[in-house]
């Protein structure tokens, strides 16, 4: 689930109420994928604004960035489901996309769907 | 603390990837292996993945009736986790170090890939007030 740093500016002017319908759909959803089987694993991120950008220096001291472009996309926090098909990914995907935002509307958040590796035969090596 | 710590590039970085040497392959995941064992030996690694390349990524949104409609065309300059680590430690300058280290992960020849590293606190660690 993936939003730019002005998409969370907005999140933040949500109303109680409508935070709270999304974050019920989010508990709802899931159960519902634990219920199914489908279930592996989710976090949610915190906010952008604290997000650093990391890489080694000369000496493999960490060298920090945190000044990112206003369109950068960030991510909002994933889920990790087993299902068995790619197809099932997406209809999954477009669920969590169509979660309340205000008013009781679908957000339609984008969804980057990837496949996990299991192994490094999966990068063909 | 939780913090991920994402490996991020480009397609075009991904490309490059595929270029290396076989050998050069084996150094890099023998030193993200050495590293995971380290940090599962110190209690601070959570979970780790990787990600399969990004040419089979989607993005998926929901259409009107709730259907998925899927995109996979991207812009090339577009930025994609290639795997991640959530570590659990005391400190931000913890995580940090921890993302050096996966930053100097050796590349072709083994010179330090200097892969970028975005560095990021797990909600719920912080942000209780969240209804």
């Amino acid at each position: 689930m993936n939003g730019s740093k002005a998409n969370w500016d907005e999140y933040a002017k949500w109303s109680q109420e409508d935070l709270q319908r999304n974050i019920a759909f989010m508990r709802a959803f899931s159960k519902e994928l634990r219920d199914a089987g489908v279930f592996v694993a989710t976090e949610g991120l915190d906010w952008p604004n604290e997000a650093k950008t990391v890489r080694a220096g000369k000496d493999g001291e960490p060298v920090t960035d945190g000044v990112f472009p206003e369109s950068k996309e960030f991510l909002a926090g994933y889920w990790i489901i087993e299902v068995e098909s790619p197809e099932q990914a997406y209809k999954i995907a477009a669920r969590a996309s169509a979660a309340p935002g205000p008013g009781g509307k679908p957000v339609n958040m984008p969804i980057e769907v990837r496949r996990v590796l299991s192994s490094a035969s999966d990068l063909g090596l | 603390m939780k913090y991920i710590l994402m490996m991020t590039g480009t397609k075009a970085g991904v490309d490059t990837y595929r270029a290396w040497s076989k050998k050069d392959m084996e150094t890099h995941f023998a030193f993200l292996k050495n590293l995971n064992k380290e940090l599962s030996e110190a209690g601070e690694l959570v979970a780790n993945e990787g990600l399969a390349a990004p040419d089979m990524a989607k993005v998926v949104h929901a259409g009107k009736d709730g259907t998925p409609a899927t995109d996979g065309v991207f812009p090339e300059a577009k930025e994609f986790v290639l795997g991640y680590w959530i570590v659990d430690v005391e400190s931000p300058e913890r995580a940090y170090e921890i993302a050096a280290r996966l930053s100097a992960g050796p590349g072709p020849g083994g010179v330090p890939t200097g892969l970028p590293i975005e560095v990021r606190q797990i909600m719920g660690s912080k942000h209780d007030e969240l209804p």
